[in-house]
């Protein structure tokens, strides 16, 4: 290496060159240069070159740098403090157009914060356990009518073997849920227990108030969810009670509280309102067989330390999957996985049956839909606001540019003006969020939204919020203000706001978005009167049901109503409709498979219920023939694709069934979803567990009564259930009513914020106009002539926006109707035109405000002005 | 002391500027420092102390003389103010008079 090729890096010193004070640079330079040949000399000449580069970025240090030209010229606090002075004096100048411009935000934010409690809410549901990513749910992929569906059921023995077999699987817990009649002293309650191996309280976390967990592997023990507790024992601590358990009418037990669980945290779907030893179901049904492989339990869970183990417990249970496929053919299972407890709830619309059902997908979608619509028609308002009141600040900007704020210095003050602005909108909204609209839509979505001021995210997203909706909203406002030439300002010749395209495209936008959400609100409420007076396909208005527990029970309430002349008929069935629908798996020769509704039934059913034949014939009463005959609807007709439906022959659980007559199309569940094909078979009689009745119409009420009583004669051990039939879509129409409530109240504020954005405009429009105003009035102008002119420049825009609007919101209401319902009211025009009606009249009324102001107003005071 | 703050290292660079006196230059107070404290320093370090102390009164410069090693570049002498060896003096004196009442003070705290 000769000496020319000796020589220290050249980037450093061009970085140096760049940051480090001219008058210093000669001689830093030459030193940096003196200690690199005495490195090169000492070490090799690579480190030396690298002990260079790392002294150079040593250097960066304050003293020795350049006072770069943004650095030198802001001192900030002092313009920020100004800049807060005078957005603070020209909010409190125009209190009007501030109050619009803050509570329209604020609105908007409160829903946003809504929109984060919801999305919060959804994300954190069960992910409180502390086992979270240590327990696993086992599902299996089956092949259900010719597509793979992961389903959250498995196969009774799976627990039990998968602990034999496994020794990897720290703990395993089975799930099953049972109605049962609990009684406490005189107090007698249908409920729903859960019957479960006492890991459940280990792997899941559900702390307890009072008692031990570890006590239910003692079959007697049962534990209570605080609400339960709550429910038969008041306040006081019930350890050690008795609880009583009919199974059934003739099996009972006696159970001692053990347990209090804690209230659970709002966040949950997995929870239990009793829990009892698993091995109870062999008294609760005593043909319970736990080794059936061909039946399914609600659910089993494992926990494991290591997801590594996971593979090798799965390929492991390829033996289970032989053992099920054939012990039954209807589900054949092709694969089991795991799915982690952490993300169980977000993947439950995926998975069938499993225990973290309700899914909220569509509102994890929708909900942010609305958020950004809602901040977007506020930001509007702000955007077309600050641009047209801006005329009124043109002097400030222009003394501000003379005494040397540039371009970026004015934009810098209307942002940071507009952050501001948006803050208090933030702390409004905030108050709105949390104090109206989180309890509003908890009562009546029911779910249990919170905002909790120590959620650090909470804190981010206002944040984030804050900046985001300041400055898009500010931005363009303050690049379209800051553009003007001074002296053009201070010549008065810049015709400001009144021209701006943006303001109008802005305003056309609010309309549209108006327009859709009012039709939707319209439509909606249509749909619903519509809904109440769809037909069910059946007797939904004259028929009273009753559960009952056994055949025995059913016949002694027949007996009381058999003679009864109101009672046109009564039937004893298995399901019902509305209340309880089996499935089974038609077989179709050769090999066609397919998953059905199966309701079991007796012969008086189809007429109690008003189920009408389309061809063939019902069953005939204790026929020995029928019992292998089916009813079946339309839809599995034509699924099945039989020419000849009378006669057709298929197999269930390989049994042949025969077709013996088609009923008309009748809703199987309710409007939100299809009819699915549907069968009737004949009902063991041991099997009853529904009553039904047919009652002479506008007697109704009398039997219903007459039924409660004699029920409480006969069975006072156990709580009547029953009633009207209409009353079983109670839920069902509460939803309905619920989206309804939901759209209006979204479009009230819709149009809220689009009215507030027009009389904004339209007032600040008038204020600057004053003196024309005033001058037109002296020369006789009228109510006609003011008006015309007012209406004129909002006409045609209006017109546009209504003419785009609404298509859009036709077709979007139509399709939003689609999602919620699989039975819609039919698309009518109607909607949409008196959706256009109510939206035009709002307008008018808003813009008539400030025809009055105008007609009111002396003209003398007006030409005063200035 | 109380208005102009000496940092102890800036201390100890304006000791050795002072000690050095015409060779008072950036990486001769640089080599002179490390071999006394024992320990390497930063070019960085140095220059930004004796910028420090120029701005506050306690070192003036001027550019010497350039070497082929530097590349041509001058180097720049430090000198040390007389403010400068007032307020050492009076460091080194608060600190003999602190040293001097050590044993004193610890004899006392035995006795108690």
């Amino acid at each position: 290496m000769t000496e020319n090729n000796i020589h220290p890096p050249q980037w450093p010193l061009k970085f140096l060159r760049f940051f480090v004070k001219k008058e210093y640079l000669e001689e830093i330079e030459g030193d940096m240069e003196e200690l690199f040949y005495d490195n090169v000399e000492k070490f090799s000449y690579r480190k030396a070159r690298r002990m260079y580069s790392v002294e150079m970025l040593k250097l960066l240090r304050p003293i020795l740098l350049k006072n770069f030209e943004f650095i030198q010229n802001i001192n900030p606090s002092p313009m920020f403090r100004n800049y807060s002075k005078t957005s603070i004096r020209s909010l409190m100048k125009n209190p009007l157009t501030s109050f619009i411009n803050i509570f329209g935000l604020a609105v908007a934010i409160g829903i946003c914060l809504v929109v984060y409690s919801f999305l919060k809410l959804d994300y954190s549901t069960d992910r409180f356990h502390e086992n979270k990513k240590e327990v696993f749910l086992i599902t299996y992929f089956g092949n259900i009518d010719g597509t793979v569906q992961q389903s959250g059921l498995t196969p009774r023995p799976l627990g039990e073997m998968l602990k034999e077999d496994f020794t990897h699987i720290k703990k395993v817990c089975r799930v099953e849920d049972g109605n049962v009649v609990m009684k406490y002293d005189d107090n007698v309650f249908h409920e729903r227990v859960r019957y479960t191996d006492p890991e459940f309280l280990e792997m899941f976390t559900f702390p307890l108030k009072w008692g031990t967990a570890n006590t239910l592997t003692d079959i007697n023990s049962i534990i209570l969810s605080e609400d339960m507790s709550i429910k038969y024992f008041g306040t006081e601590n019930p350890i050690g009670k008795d609880l009583l358990i009919k199974f059934s009418e003739h099996e009972g037990k006696a159970f001692k509280v053990t347990g209090v669980a804690q209230a659970f945290p709002k966040a949950h779907v997995i929870d239990f309102n009793f829990l009892i030893n698993f091995e109870n179901l062999r008294i609760a049904n005593p043909n319970y067989d736990v080794h059936n492989w061909s039946e399914f339990l609600q659910a089993t869970l494992i926990q494991v330390d290591n997801h590594e183990y996971l593979k090798h417990i799965e390929k492991g249970m390829d033996k289970y999957r032989l053992l099920q496929n054939e012990a039954q053919h209807d589900w054949a299972i092709s694969s089991f996985a795991f799915e982690p407890l952490e993300t169980l709830h977000e993947r439950s619309g995926f998975i069938r049956d499993d225990i973290s059902g309700d899914d909220n997908r569509e509102g994890r979608i929708g909900m942010p839909i609305i958020a950004i619509f809602m901040l977007a028609l506020a930001c509007f308002n702000y955007i077309n606001i600050a641009i047209v009141s801006a005329a009124k600040r043109l002097k400030e900007i222009g003394v501000r540019k003379v005494i040397g704020a540039n371009r970026s210095r004015v934009i810098i003050q209307f942002l940071s003006e507009n952050i501001v602005v948006t803050f208090f909108a933030l702390i409004l909204g905030f108050a709105l969020g949390a104090l109206i609209f989180i309890p509003w839509f908890t009562q009546f979505s029911g779910w249990q939204l919170e905002v909790s001021l120590l959620d650090t995210n909470l804190w981010i997203f206002l944040t984030a919020l804050l900046f985001f909706t300041g400055i898009v909203s500010g931005l363009y406002p303050a690049f379209y203000i800051s553009k003007f030439e001074v002296v053009n300002i201070f010549k008065g010749s810049v015709q400001f706001g009144k021209k701006n395209p943006l303001t109008k495209i802005f305003l056309g936008i609010q309309l549209v978005l108006a327009c859709i959400t009012i039709t939707a609100a319209v439509v909606l409420t249509q749909n619903n009167t519509f809904q109440y007076n769809q037909s069910w396909g059946y007797n939904q208005k004259e028929a009273l049901y009753a559960t009952v527990p056994d055949y025995t029970a059913f016949e002694k309430l027949n007996n009381v109503f058999a003679q009864d002349p109101d009672v046109l008929s009564i039937s004893g069935s298995k399901d019902h409709l509305g209340k309880n629908i089996s499935t089974a798996i038609v077989h179709v020769p050769p090999d066609h498979q397919y998953e059905v509704n199966q309701l079991s039934v007796d012969a008086n059913y189809f007429e109690t219920m008003g189920l009408e034949l389309k061809e063939g014939r019902f069953f005939k009463e204790d026929s020995e023939n029928d019992k292998h005959a089916v009813v079946v609807n339309e839809l599995l007709v034509s699924n099945l694709k039989l020419k000849n439906a009378i006669g057709a022959q298929f197999e269930i659980d390989s049994i042949r069934y025969e077709i013996i007559g088609v009923l008309k199309e009748f809703h199987t569940d309710d409007f939100f979803h299809k009819i699915k094909p549907t069968l009737f078979v004949v009902a063991n009689k041991s099997e009853y567990a529904y009553l039904s009745m047919n009652v002479r119409p506008g007697a109704k009420k009398k039997i219903n009564s007459k039924l409660q009583a004699e029920w409480a004669k006969l069975f006072p051990e156990i709580p009547f259930q029953g009633g009207h039939q209409e009353d079983v879509w109670t839920l069902y129409f509460f939803s309905v009513d619920r989206s309804e409530q939901f759209t209006m109240v979204i479009a009230f504020i819709a149009v809220l914020l689009a009215c507030l954005g027009l009389y904004g405009l339209v007032t600040l429009n008038v204020s600057g106009r004053v003196r024309e105003f005033s001058i037109r009035k002296t020369l006789g102008a009228g109510l006609k002539n003011i008006t015309a002119i007012i209406v004129k420049q909002y006409i045609g825009l209006t017109t546009v926006a209504l003419i785009i609007g609404a298509p859009i919101s036709y077709f979007f209401t139509k399709a939003y109707l689609n999602m919620l319902f699989a039975y819609p009211m039919p698309m009518s025009l109607n909607g949409i035109v008196i959706s256009l009606i109510i939206l035009i009249l709002v307008l008018l009324a808003v813009v008539s405000t400030q025809v009055r102001k105008v007609l009111k107003s002396n003209p003398v005071d007006g030409l005063k002005v200035e | 002391m109380k208005k102009t703050k000496l940092g102890e290292f800036e201390e100890l660079v304006l000791l050795t500027v002072a000690a050095l006196q015409q060779d008072a230059y950036g990486v001769e107070i640089k080599r002179e420092l490390e071999t006394r404290v024992k320990e390497k320093l930063s070019v960085g370090s140095i220059q930004s102390a004796l910028k420090r102390m120029e701005e506050k009164g306690f070192l003036t410069s001027e550019f010497g003389d350039a070497t082929l090693k530097r590349g041509g570049k001058r180097k720049r002498i430090y000198t040390t103010t007389s403010y400068a060896h007032k307020v050492l003096s009076e460091m080194k004196e608060i600190r003999a008079g602190l040293w001097d009442s050590m044993p004193k003070l610890a004899y006392e705290l035995k006795a108690i």
